[in-house]
């Protein structure tokens, strides 16, 4: 296959002259790549390209080799232009011969996706003001890769500053698990209420030295029927039911031996066997604070106390996008390049773990057809603009399809910060729009899984009022195999109790950040510092639990 | 041994290529490990960054030495 490979800093010509010889060919398939007017959302008036010279060419000529084993074609002309490129002029063009169209254009298609991926050749975004100024000062001043990383707990801090409680509501008991309370509840009465049996048995004065009693009563759990015992009188009384009076004492009835309306006093026995009344719970004494969040038995407390609408935060609405067309479902066999959609049922199912309502979608790998899709749902109930939440999954990095941040830039929020020093899920974007929060999450799902657990976990938990991720400490099981990595690492781990009631942490396997094994087994997330490299068994490390973080 | 910047590196480094001492022959770690302590800044791109020797691709079995022309390739956008 004759190849023709040109890289030039002029204008590339209006026609060029097929590389047909021979008589073989039937086809010349021809590709021009023009400057469009707008580059992630931003109106341009030029693309500035930048070539790696040497290698971009060898680069070139090796995926055309490569593919010709596939596409059998006859002769291949590639130009690509480099410098200042005004909208509306080409940047590349790409002519295949061959002897049908066929593998022309199979050639053509598999070269130009192969070319976005592996050519050293990069493009930046010029603005009309920075036109033919020839400066890279703040060019692609919308590309995350030009801000600062932040680390983890400055990313903490400013997503905890930014996300304050929303109003909160009164909610059945019914609806109420799982929301942060958000108000002090105080106990309304003495817990229990009324001095009260803990067996079955018979109540007597507490200080009648008999051992002979006339049964002259009975109580049943419900009754309450007051009445002064005198010596050598005993009722009888079941487990849970108020006592007659007070300065008594209950002998169970496995110690008593019954004649008829007799009983004799087999054993006595050192407790009065009474829970008395207040003995849980004082009046006005708090039951719970606000800031909690509603387990079931903080529901049957407030249950206890009558608090059958508490004030609770709201639950949440949230809005997932995917994003990549490389997705399929799960029930669908991917084909090559293609993997199947875990992120979907991982956020829906986190976000559910917390509470939160979530509307999923998928957005189409081109940023004109994911804003208008979204222009279209916004229009719907419990669409976007009614979200307090919102999470895009993938399109975080740098890459040239990478639009969430364009993305959430159109739908109105501030970015706050695009990258955290962090390993994995270092592409992580934030950003707020009033009282609204966007995540951009790096498609990766172990990047989904670690930046869910303390980022979108720590908005969730502002945004109800609740207390978010808390970072507690532990000691490694096993000695943690690592590189040093100049970033921090949330290291995914199984958190077991050793026997003095120490949480023990074993490290869990994971190669990169599309791992998905690792995610089955992980509880925990051990926080190893940049620089650190392997950790030693029984080193003291900080960790996030995950199940208990989610109850907190 | 020469290594070229390109694209965003070049902002995060303030020079297109850097000459480092010759290192006895050495894997993309090691590399790495020198490049960060003379520019931290890369630490943030190094996920998405490629190494190349001598106008090719490296991967985990290459090793860099001296007379090597060694770049740093940040995610691609031709075409």
């Amino acid at each position: 296959m004759q190849i023709e490979i040109q890289l030039t800093n002029e204008p590339i010509a209006e026609k060029i002259s097929p590389l047909l010889s021979g008589g073989m060919a039937g086809a010349w398939v021809e590709f021009r790549g023009v400057v469009r007017g707008e580059e992630n959302g931003q109106a341009i008036s030029a693309l500035e390209y930048e070539a790696y010279q040497e290698m971009a060419g060898r680069e070139t000529r090796r995926i055309l080799e490569t593919l010709a084993e596939q596409h059998p074609c006859l002769a291949v002309k590639v130009i690509h232009r480099t410098g200042i490129i005004p909208v509306g002029d080409t940047a590349i063009y790409v002519g295949v011969g061959a002897p049908h169209r066929a593998e022309a254009i199979a050639l053509l298609a598999g070269f130009m996706d192969r070319l976005k991926q592996d050519v050293p050749i990069w493009k930046r975004g010029v603005r009309s003001a920075e036109h033919r100024l020839g400066t890279n000062q703040n060019t692609a001043g919308n590309l995350p890769s030009r801000c600062s990383a932040h680390s983890l707990d400055e990313a903490l801090a400013e997503i905890r500053a930014r996300c304050l409680p929303l109003p909160a509501v009164r909610a059945s008991l019914t609806e109420a698990l799982g929301r942060v309370l958000r108000e002090t509840v105080c106990a309304p009465e003495d817990l229990p209420p009324f001095d009260r049996s803990t067996r079955d048995g018979y109540a007597v004065l507490a200080d009648d030295p008999a051992e002979t009693f006339s049964v002259v009563d009975t109580r049943h759990a419900a009754d309450w029927k007051p009445r002064q015992l005198k010596p050598g009188e005993a009722v009888r009384v079941a487990t849970g039911s108020a006592l007659p009076g007070s300065g008594l004492r209950v002998v169970m009835q496995e110690n008593v031996e019954r004649t008829g309306d007799r009983i004799r006093i087999a054993r006595r026995e050192k407790s009065a066997n009474i829970s008395f009344r207040g003995e849980d719970v004082r009046a006005g004494a708090p039951l719970l604070s606000a800031g909690v969040k509603l387990n079931a038995g903080a529901l049957a407390l407030l249950a206890t106390a009558g608090n059958a609408h508490p004030l609770v935060s709201p639950r949440l609405r949230a809005v997932h996008y995917t994003t990549g067309d490389e997705l399929v479902p799960p029930d669908q066999m991917p084909k090559p390049g293609q993997i199947r959609d875990s992120n979907s049922i991982l956020i829906r199912s986190l976000l559910q773990d917390l509470q939160s309502d979530v509307a999923q979608g998928h957005l189409p790998e081109n940023f004109e057809l994911a804003k208008s899709q979204i222009g279209n749902r916004s229009r719907n109930a419990g669409a976007i603009g009614d979200a307090d939440v919102l999470l895009v999954s993938g399109g975080a990095s740098v890459g040239e399809k990478d639009f969430t941040r364009p993305l959430l830039e159109w739908l109105g929020f501030a970015i706050v910060f695009s990258q955290v020093n962090l390993r994995p899920g270092r592409p992580l974007i934030f950003g707020v729009n009033g009282s609204r929060v966007a995540f951009g999450l790096p498609g990766n799902p172990l990047s989904h899984f670690v930046c869910f657990h303390f980022a979108v976990a720590a908005a969730l938990g502002g945004l109800t009022g609740g207390t978010g991720p808390v970072f507690l400490r532990g000691q490694l099981a096993e000695k943690l195999e690592d590189q040093p990595s100049p970033r921090e690492t949330l290291w995914p781990a199984r958190l077991s109790w050793g026997s003095s009631g120490t949480a023990r942490l074993h490290p869990l396997a994971w190669a990169n950040s599309g791992n998905v094994a690792c995610l089955a087994a992980a509880n925990a997330l051990v926080r190893v510092p940049a620089n650190q490299g392997s950790v030693d068994q029984f080193a003291g490390v900080d960790f996030l639990p995950l199940t208990a973080m989610l109850e907190a | 041994m020469r290594v070229l910047f390109f694209a965003q590196l070049k902002d995060v480094t303030g020079c297109e290529a850097v000459e480092l001492p010759p290192p006895s022959p050495s894997a993309g770690d090691q590399l790495w490990a020198v490049l960060l302590e003379k520019f931290p800044g890369l630490a943030a791109h190094r996920p998405n960054v490629r190494l190349a020797r001598n106008w090719e691709y490296a991967d985990s079995a290459t090793r860099f030495a001296d007379n090597d022309e060694v770049a740093l390739i940040p995610p691609v956008s031709g075409g």
